[in-house]
C-alpha cells in the first residue's frame, strides 16, 4: 500500500509539472475525464494514435522540407495537421511550436521551418517520453493494485 | 512686340518645366527616400530656374540688338547717301565757281591776246616810228582797259612788250581803286626790240631784260573804276612793287601757262595766267599777257556755302598750298621776302589743320590723284567731320578741293534718336529681363514651394503609412492574442465560482475570494474593451445580423444597472416611445454595449439625480411632428442637422427598403458633465474629460471609444448634445434593420375600456413625470405622490370623494367593468428604519383594501422581512425598481386580469409573483458554457417577474428563440450575465415544472438520439471527437475528408430516398475546414449545392484552428451554421449541436 501511495504521490506529481511546464493542458485533463469504464485505455489509445500520426508528420515534413523546390503550402497543411493533432491532447508545446512553424510557412523561410521542425522534433520527443513515462507510472499504479488518481 | 514674344515664350516654356518637375518628383516619389527626394528636386528647380533666366535673358538681348539693327540699317544708309550728295553738291559749287574763274580768267587773256595781236600787226612795221610806238600804247592801253573795265572780277591785265615797256592794269578790291600802271616808256628804245632773229632764241628775252631794267621807273596812275578817266597824276613806283608783271619768261614753251601767286596788297592769293602774244609770222613772241584773278571771291563764296552748315571748306594744290578756304583766316604767311602761300596743314584754323593734318596721315602728302576721298566720322578738334576731297584738274594747276561738314550737323538729330532709341531700347529690354526674372522667380517659387509642401506631403503620407501599418501590427496583434489573454482569464473566474460556491471557507477568505473575483472582472472588462477596440481597428469586427428584441434587452439592461448601482440616490430610468420596433435586425449584444457603456460612464460620474435612457424611432415617413413631442425642446441644431443631414444621404435607401429603421436614443444624465471642448475628443480612445477623475472613478477612456465606433459601424452617430441643466445628455442614433413582417409594440390592451385608475407613489421623480404622461396619453388616470404623506393625502381626498360615487356606482358595479384603481407604491415610502412601516401597511389596507389592488416596487436590497410581510398580507405584486413601461404594462394587466378572475370567482392564489432573479447581481460568471453547469441548479430559482403569467406566456415564448442562440465568439461583454440569466430561465422553461434532477439527467447525455457525420483527418480528433460524442450519446460517422462526407451524405440519403423518409440520414455535421482533397469549405459548399431544391438544410458545424472571427464569417459565408475552435470543448460543443438540432 504504501509503495501505491508513493506510487500515486509520484503520478501526481509528475502529471502536476506537466502541467505546470505546459506540456500538457487541460485538453489532456479532458481526455482523462473522457476515459471511463466504457473506454478503458482512451487516453492511452488517443496518445499512441497521435504518436504514430505524429511520427508520419514528421517524417513528410523532413522530406517535405529537403525538396528541392520546397512546397509551403504542403508544408503547412502537415503543420497545420499536426498541429491540429496536438491541440487534441494537449500537447501545448508541440502546438505553440506549430504555430510559430505556420508563420515562417507563410513567410516561407526555409531556414525558419528548417529550424522550427528541429525544435518541433525536440518537443515532439520530449512530450513523447513524458507520455511515456506517465503512463508507465499508471500501469505500475494499476499493477500495485492502486486506482490511477484524477487530475484537475 | 519683344514683350509679347518674351511672355510666349515663357508660358511655353513653364509648363513644360513645371510638367517635367512634376514627373522628376513622381519619379522621385517612387525611386528614392524622401529627404533625397526633397534635396534633388530642390536643385533641380534652383538649375531649372537658373536656365530660363538665362534664356530670357539671351532672347531679349538679341531682340534688342535686331530692333536697333533694323531701325539704324535703313536710315543710316538713306542718310548717308543724302549726306554725300549734300557733301558732294556742297563742294560742287565752289569748285565750278573756281572753274568759272579759271574760265574767265582765260578767256579775258586770250581775248587780250587775240587783240594784242591784232593791234601790234597793225603797227609792226619795220620801221615804226617813235609815234606809232606811242601810239600802238595808247590803242593798247585803251582796248586793255576796255576788256578790264568789263571784268570786275579781275585783279589786273598787265602787258609787257618785249621791248620791256610794261602796261598793266590793276584793281584794288579792298580800297576799291583802280591804278593804271605804265613803264618810263623813253627807257626803252624801240627799234631794236622786235627782230626775228631775236626772237628765234628765247635767250635773248627773258626775265633778265626786264630784271635788268629795274632802274626803269614805273608810274601809277589812279583811274576811275567806271571811267577810265585819270582822277590823279601819275606817281612813279618801283617796278614789281605793286604787281606782278608776267614776263616771257613765264611762258616758256609759247602756251598759256597758270600759277598762284601772292601780292603785297592782297591777302589772298592770286590766280595768274600768262599767255604770249605772236607777232604775224607767229614766229615770235611780241608781247606777254598777264591776267591776274583774286581768289577772294572763291573763298568768299565757300564761306556763304558752308556758314550755313558750319562746315569747313579748303581748296589747295596739289602740293597742299592752301589756295581758298571758307574762313576768314589769312591765307598767306608773312615772311621776310614778303607773303607767302601757306601749308593747310600750317592753317591758322584748328579744323582746316587737323583735317588737313588727318589726311595727311591718312595718305601721306600724295594725295591720290583723280580719286576722291570720303571720309566719315573723322574726329577734328573733338567733333566728328565727314571730310570728302575732290581732285581737280587743272592743267598747270591740279588742286584739291576739300570739304569738312561737321557730323553733328547731318547725322545730328538722327545720331541723337539713335542713341535715344538704344537707350530706350536697353532700358526696356533691361526692364522685360528683370520683370522676366521676377515672374520666372515667383513661378519656380511657387513650383519649388509646392514641391517642398509634396515632398513634406510624401514624408507625411510616408509616416502615416508607417503609423497606420504600425497601429495595424498593433491591432492584429491584440486580435491574435484575444484568445491567448482571455483564456487564462476565463479560467481564473470560472476556478473562482467554483471556489465561492465552495461552503468550506471562513468568512475571510470569502471576502478576498470575493474580492479577487470583482478584480478579475474589470481585468476581463478592460481586456474585452480592448479587444474590441483592436477588433474594430483591424476591420474584423462583424456584426451579426439577427432578430432581437430591443426594448427587452434595454429593460434588462436598466434593470442591471439599477441593481448594479451603488448609489441609490440616482435614479434609473428607461423611457422607450411605443413606435419603437418591437423587433430589429443587428447584434443585440453590440446593441446593448453601447447602452451598457454609455449607461455605466453615466453612472460612474453621477452622484445623484436620474439617468435617462430615452429612445424612441423614426422613419423617414415620421417627420418633426412626432419627433417634437418625444424631443426637448432644448434639442440642439445639431441633432436637426445630423438628421437633415442622413435623411438626405440615406432618402434613397430608406424608400427602397422599407424596414430601415433609424432609432434614436438619448442618455441623459445629471452628473458632473463634460466640458464643451471635450465632447469631440471623449470619444478618442484612452481619452478623459478630466484626466483627474481617473482616480475617483478609474476607467480606461476605452469605453466611449468602443461606442463611437459601435454606433459607426452600424450606420449611426454619436454626439455629446447641449444640455440646460447640469450633466451630460449623449444623442445618438443607429440605423438598424426591422424584419419585413415587423409589428410595432403595441399593447394588446386597451386601457381606456376599464376605466383605470393609477397612484403613482414614487420617489423617484423623473419616473414619475414620465409614467404619468404615458398614462394619461393612454387614456388612464393618474395621481402622484412623492412621499408618504403626500399620499396619505390623496387617498384620504380620493377615497372620501369617491365613497359617494362608489355608494351610487355600487349597483353598476356586477354588469359593468367598474373602475380598477391601482396603487403603486415604492417600498421606499415606507418607513423602513422603524417599525413603522407594519403600521403605515395597516393604514393603507384599512384604507383601501378592496377598493384597490396595489403593487409594490422593490429595491433589490429589500429586506426579506418586508418582502414575506407582503407577501403575507397577500400583496403579491411586486416588482423590482426601475418601474419602466413594460412592467407598468404587466401590473395593469395583472390587475385587469385579476379583477376579472375575481368576478368570474377563479381563485388568485395561482399567480406566482416573484421579485427579479437575484443572479443579476455583480457576481454573475463569465462564461456561458461554463455557467450551464451552474445553471442547471439554478434554474428552479426563482425565474422573472410574472413569469408563469399566462398573459405574458405568449409574448415570451416568441422571443424564446432568440434566447437559444449560442454566442459563438467566446467574447464576453458585460452582457453575458443578463443573457446567462434568460438563459436559465429558458432552461427552466425547457423543463418546465420538471425537477432539478431531471434537467441535470438530460445535461449527461444531451445527443442522445442524434446521428452526426464528423468528417475530420487528424486521426487523434477523430478519435477524441468520437469518444465525446459518444459520451453524450449521439451516434457518430467519421469521414477523413471533404470528398468523402459528401459522398457519406449523398449515399445516405439515396438509400433513405428508397425507403421512406425525408429526413436527412445525418443530423448534424462538423466540419474540418482544413482537409486533404477538399477542404471543409469545399465541401460545405458542395453540399449546400446538393441541397438546393431538396428544401433541406443540414446543420453544418465548422471545426477550425483558427480563432479569428473573419475565418468565422469564412465559415458562415460559405453556408455553415457555426463555428467551433480547436481544440474541442466539450460543453461548448454540445450546446452548439443543441442549438443547432433543435429546431429539426
Amino acid at each position: 500500500m504504501e509503495i501505491v501511495g508513493q506510487l500515486q504521490k509520484q503520478f501526481v506529481d509528475f502529471s502536476t509539472s506537466l502541467n505546470h511546464e505546459g506540456f500538457l493542458d487541460e485538453q489532456y485533463l479532458q481526455l482523462q475525464k473522457l476515459q471511463d469504464e466504457s473506454n478503458p485505455d482512451f487516453v492511452c489509445e488517443v496518445v499512441s494514435l497521435f504518436f504514430d500520426d505524429s511520427e508520419k508528420l514528421l517524417n513528410n515534413l523532413a522530406t517535405a522540407l529537403q525538396q528541392q523546390v520546397v512546397d509551403f503550402k504542403q508544408v503547412d497543411a502537415h503543420v497545420h495537421q499536426f498541429k491540429g493533432s496536438s491541440s487534441s491532447i494537449g500537447a501545448q508545446r508541440v502546438k505553440n511550436m506549430c504555430v510559430a512553424f505556420r508563420n515562417f510557412c507563410e513567410e516561407k523561410n526555409l531556414d525558419g521551418c528548417l529550424r522550427c521542425l528541429q525544435q518541433l522534433k525536440h518537443e515532439y520527443f520530449l512530450v513523447k517520453n513524458k507520455l511515456e513515462t506517465l503512463f508507465r507510472l499508471e500501469r505500475q499504479i494499476v499493477e500495485a493494485g492502486g486506482t490511477v488518481p484524477v487530475i484537475g | 512686340m519683344g514683350l509679347t514674344l518674351c511672355k510666349t515664350n515663357m508660358a511655353a516654356a513653364s509648363p513644360d518645366s513645371t510638367r517635367t518637375f512634376q514627373r522628376d518628383v513622381e519619379e522621385d516619389e517612387s525611386q528614392f527616400g524622401s529627404t533625397l527626394c526633397l534635396s534633388s528636386s530642390y536643385y533641380s528647380v534652383f538649375v531649372v530656374r537658373l536656365a530660363i533666366m538665362i534664356m530670357l535673358a539671351i532672347l531679349v538681348g538679341l531682340l534688342t540688338l535686331l530692333t536697333w539693327h533694323i531701325t539704324r540699317v535703313y536710315t543710316t544708309r538713306s542718310l548717308k547717301t543724302l549726306a554725300y550728295g549734300l557733301r558732294h553738291e556742297l563742294l560742287q559749287r565752289p569748285l565750278l565757281r573756281m572753274w568759272n574763274i579759271l574760265n574767265s580768267t582765260v578767256e579775258v587773256a586770250t581775248t587780250q591776246v587775240k587783240l594784242s595781236e591784232s593791234v601790234i600787226r597793225r603797227y609792226n612795221k619795220p620801221a615804226a616810228s617813235q609815234a606809232d610806238q606811242v601810239e600802238l600804247y595808247q590803242v593798247m592801253k585803251e582796248l586793255t582797259w576796255a576788256l578790264f573795265a568789263s571784268r570786275k572780277a579781275l585783279n589786273s591785265i598787265t602787258l609787257s612788250y618785249r621791248n620791256g615797256f610794261v602796261q598793266a592794269f590793276h584793281r584794288n578790291h579792298r580800297s576799291n581803286n583802280t591804278y593804271y600802271i605804265y613803264s618810263d616808256l623813253t627807257n626803252y628804245s624801240i627799234a631794236t626790240s622786235y627782230s626775228v632773229n631775236l626772237l628765234s632764241s628765247h635767250q635773248g628775252w627773258n626775265d633778265q631784260s626786264i630784271h635788268t631794267n629795274m632802274s626803269a621807273i614805273w608810274y601809277r596812275e589812279p583811274l576811275d573804276p567806271t571811267t577810265g578817266d585819270k582822277t590823279a597824276k601819275a606817281a612813279p613806283i618801283p617796278p614789281d612793287e605793286l604787281i606782278n608783271i608776267a614776263g616771257i619768261s613765264q611762258v616758256p614753251d609759247g602756251t598759256a601757262s597758270w600759277h598762284i601767286a601772292v601780292s603785297k596788297y592782297t591777302d589772298s592769293p592770286l590766280l595768274s595766267a600768262a599767255l604770249p602774244v605772236w607777232d604775224a609770222s607767229h614766229k615770235s613772241i611780241v608781247a606777254v599777257v598777264g591776267v591776274t584773278t583774286a581768289l577772294y571771291s572763291v573763298g568768299q563764296l565757300m564761306k556763304e556755302l558752308v556758314e550755313f552748315h558750319s562746315g569747313h571748306i579748303y581748296l589747295t594744290s596739289q602740293e597742299g598750298w592752301l589756295l581758298a578756304t571758307s574762313t576768314n583766316t589769312p591765307l598767306l604767311m608773312n615772311s621776310s621776302s614778303g607773303p607767302k602761300l601757306m601749308m593747310a596743314v600750317d592753317s591758322q584754323e584748328s579744323v582746316i589743320r587737323s583735317g588737313a593734318e588727318y589726311l595727311s596721315r591718312a595718305y601721306g602728302n600724295k594725295l591720290p590723284p583723280s580719286q576722291d576721298v570720303h571720309i566719315e566720322s573723322a574726329r577734328l578738334v573733338n567733333r566728328l567731320y565727314y571730310i570728302d576731297s575732290f581732285f581737280l584738274n587743272l592743267k598747270r594747276l591740279p588742286m584739291v578741293g576739300v570739304i569738312m561738314i561737321p557730323r553733328q550737323y547731318i547725322m545730328g538729330k538722327v545720331d541723337e534718336k539713335a542713341f535715344k532709341t538704344l537707350m530706350i531700347l536697353i532700358s526696356a529690354s533691361v526692364c522685360i529681363l528683370l520683370v522676366g526674372w521676377f515672374c520666372i522667380f515667383i513661378l519656380t517659387n511657387g513650383v519649388s514651394k509646392e514641391m517642398k509642401l509634396r515632398a513634406a506631403l510624401i514624408s507625411h503620407l510616408d509616416a502615416r503609412r508607417r503609423a497606420e501599418a504600425s497601429n495595424n501590427y498593433k491591432s492584429q496583434f491584440l486580435a491574435n492574442m484575444s484568445h491567448e489573454l482571455r483564456t487564462p482569464m476565463a479560467a481564473v473566474i470560472g476556478l473562482l465560482d467554483i471556489l465561492m460556491s465552495d461552503d468550506c471557507l471562513n468568512n475571510e477568505q470569502q471576502a478576498m475570494i470575493t474580492q479577487i473575483r470583482k478584480c478579475s472582472n474589470a481585468l476581463l472588462r478592460l481586456l474585452n474593451n480592448i479587444l474590441d477596440l483592436s477588433k474594430v481597428e483591424s476591420g474584423k469586427l462583424i456584426l451579426e445580423e439577427t432578430e432581437f428584441e430591443l426594448g427587452r434587452e434595454l429593460e434588462g439592461l436598466t434593470d442591471m444597472f439599477s441593481v448594479q448601482r451603488i448609489n441609490h440616490n440616482i435614479e434609473t430610468v428607461l423611457d422607450l416611445s411605443d413606435d419603437m420596433p418591437k423587433v430589429v435586425l443587428g447584434d443585440s449584444g453590440r446593441v446593448l454595449q453601447i447602452f451598457a457603456n454609455l449607461i455605466s460612464n453615466s453612472i460612474k460620474f453621477t452622484t445623484s439625480g436620474y439617468i435617462i435612457l430615452r429612445g424612441w424611432c423614426e422613419t423617414v415617413e415620421t417627420e418633426s411632428k412626432k419627433r417634437e413631442s418625444y424631443l426637448h425642446p432644448k434639442e440642439s441644431w445639431c441633432a436637426q442637422k445630423l438628421k437633415r443631414k442622413r435623411e438626405a444621404a440615406q432618402g434613397k435607401i430608406c424608400s427602397k427598403k422599407d424596414n430601415k429603421m433609424m432609432l434614436w436614443f438619448e442618455v441623459d444624465d445629471t452628473g458632473c458633465g463634460i466640458d464643451p471642448d471635450k465632447w469631440e475628443s471623449v470619444f478618442e480612445s484612452f481619452e478623459q474629460a478630466d484626466p483627474s477623475t481617473t482616480r475617483l472613478h478609474g476607467g480606461t477612456g476605452l469605453g466611449l471609444c468602443i461606442v463611437r465606433t459601435l454606433v459607426n459601424k452600424m450606420n449611426g452617430e454619436i454626439k455629446v448634445v447641449k444640455k440646460s441643466g447640469p450633466g451630460t445628455l449623449m444623442q445618438l442614433y443607429l440605423l438598424l434593420n426591422t424584419p419585413a413582417e415587423t409589428t410595432k409594440q403595441h399593447y394588446q390592451l386597451n386601457f381606456k375600456d376599464h376605466n383605470l385608475t393609477v397612484l403613482l407613489a414614487l420617489n423617484g421623480r423623473m419616473t414619475r413625470l414620465i409614467m404619468t404622461k404615458w398614462l394619461r396619453e393612454k387614456g388612464v388616470q393618474t395621481h402622484e405622490a412623492s412621499e408618504w404623506n403626500e399620499l396619505t393625502l390623496n387617498l384620504q381626498d380620493f377615497f372620501t370623494n369617491d365613497n359617494s360615487q362608489m355608494a351610487e356606482s355600487e349597483t353598476h358595479e356586477s354588469n359593468l367593468g367598474s373602475s380598477i384603481f391601482i396603487i403603486i407604491i415604492d417600498v421606499g415610502l415606507l418607513d423602513l428604519s422603524t417599525e413603522l412601516w407594519k403600521q403605515q401597511l395597516n393604514f393603507l389596507e384599512e384604507y383601501c383594501a378592496d377598493r384597490a389592488s396595489f403593487a409594490w416596487i422593490l429595491n433589490h436590497d429589500t429586506s426579506k422581512v418586508v418582502k414575506a410581510e407582503l407577501r403575507k398580507r397577500g400583496h403579491l405584486l411586486m416588482v423590482n425598481k426601475p418601474l419602466y413601461k413594460a412592467k407598468l404594462v404587466q401590473i395593469i394587466e395583472a390587475v385587469i386580469k385579476r379583477d376579472r378572475n375575481l368576478h368570474l370567482q377563479t381563485p388568485v392564489a395561482d399567480h406566482e409573483f416573484h421579485e427579479i432573479d437575484s443572479l443579476q447581481s455583480p457576481s454573475a460568471s463569465s462564461d456561458e458554457s461554463e455557467k450551464l453547469d451552474n445553471d442547471s441548479c439554478n434554474a428552479i430559482r426563482g425565474s422573472e417577474y410574472f413569469s408563469r403569467g399566462p398573459l405574458s406566456q405568449s409574448t415570451l415564448s416568441s422571443s424564446c428563440a432568440d434566447y437559444i442562440h449560442v454566442n459563438l465568439e467566446d467574447d464576453v461583454s458585460i452582457l453575458s450575465k443578463e443573457r446567462s440569466s434568460t438563459k436559465s430561465y429558458n432552461e427552466d422553461k425547457e423543463g418546465g415544472a420538471a425537477s432539478s434532477c431531471k434537467a441535470v439527467n438530460e445535461q449527461k447525455r444531451p445527443l442522445e438520439g442524434l446521428c452526426i457525420l464528423l468528417a475530420e483527418d487528424t486521426i487523434v480528433l477523430q478519435r477524441v471527437a468520437t469518444i465525446m460524442l459518444e459520451k453524450m450519446g449521439a451516434r457518430i460517422v467519421v469521414v477523413g475528408d471533404g470528398i468523402q462526407a459528401v459522398d457519406a451524405l449523398k449515399n445516405k440519403s439515396q438509400s433513405n430516398e428508397h425507403s421512406d423518409a425525408k429526413a436527412l440520414p445525418y443530423d448534424l455535421i462538423l466540419m474540418d475546414c482544413q482537409m486533404p482533397k477538399m477542404d471543409g469549405y469545399e465541401a460545405t459548399k458542395e453540399i449546400r449545392r446538393w441541397e438546393c431544391g431538396s428544401g433541406w438544410h443540414i446543420p453544418i458545424v465548422a471545426l477550425t484552428a483558427h480563432a479569428m472571427s473573419s475565418d468565422e464569417a469564412k465559415c458562415l459565408e460559405v453556408g455553415m451554421d457555426a463555428y467551433l475552435t480547436k481544440p474541442i470543448h466539450c460543453k461548448l460543443m454540445v450546446s452548439t449541436i443543441l442549438s443547432l438540432t433543435k429546431g429539426t
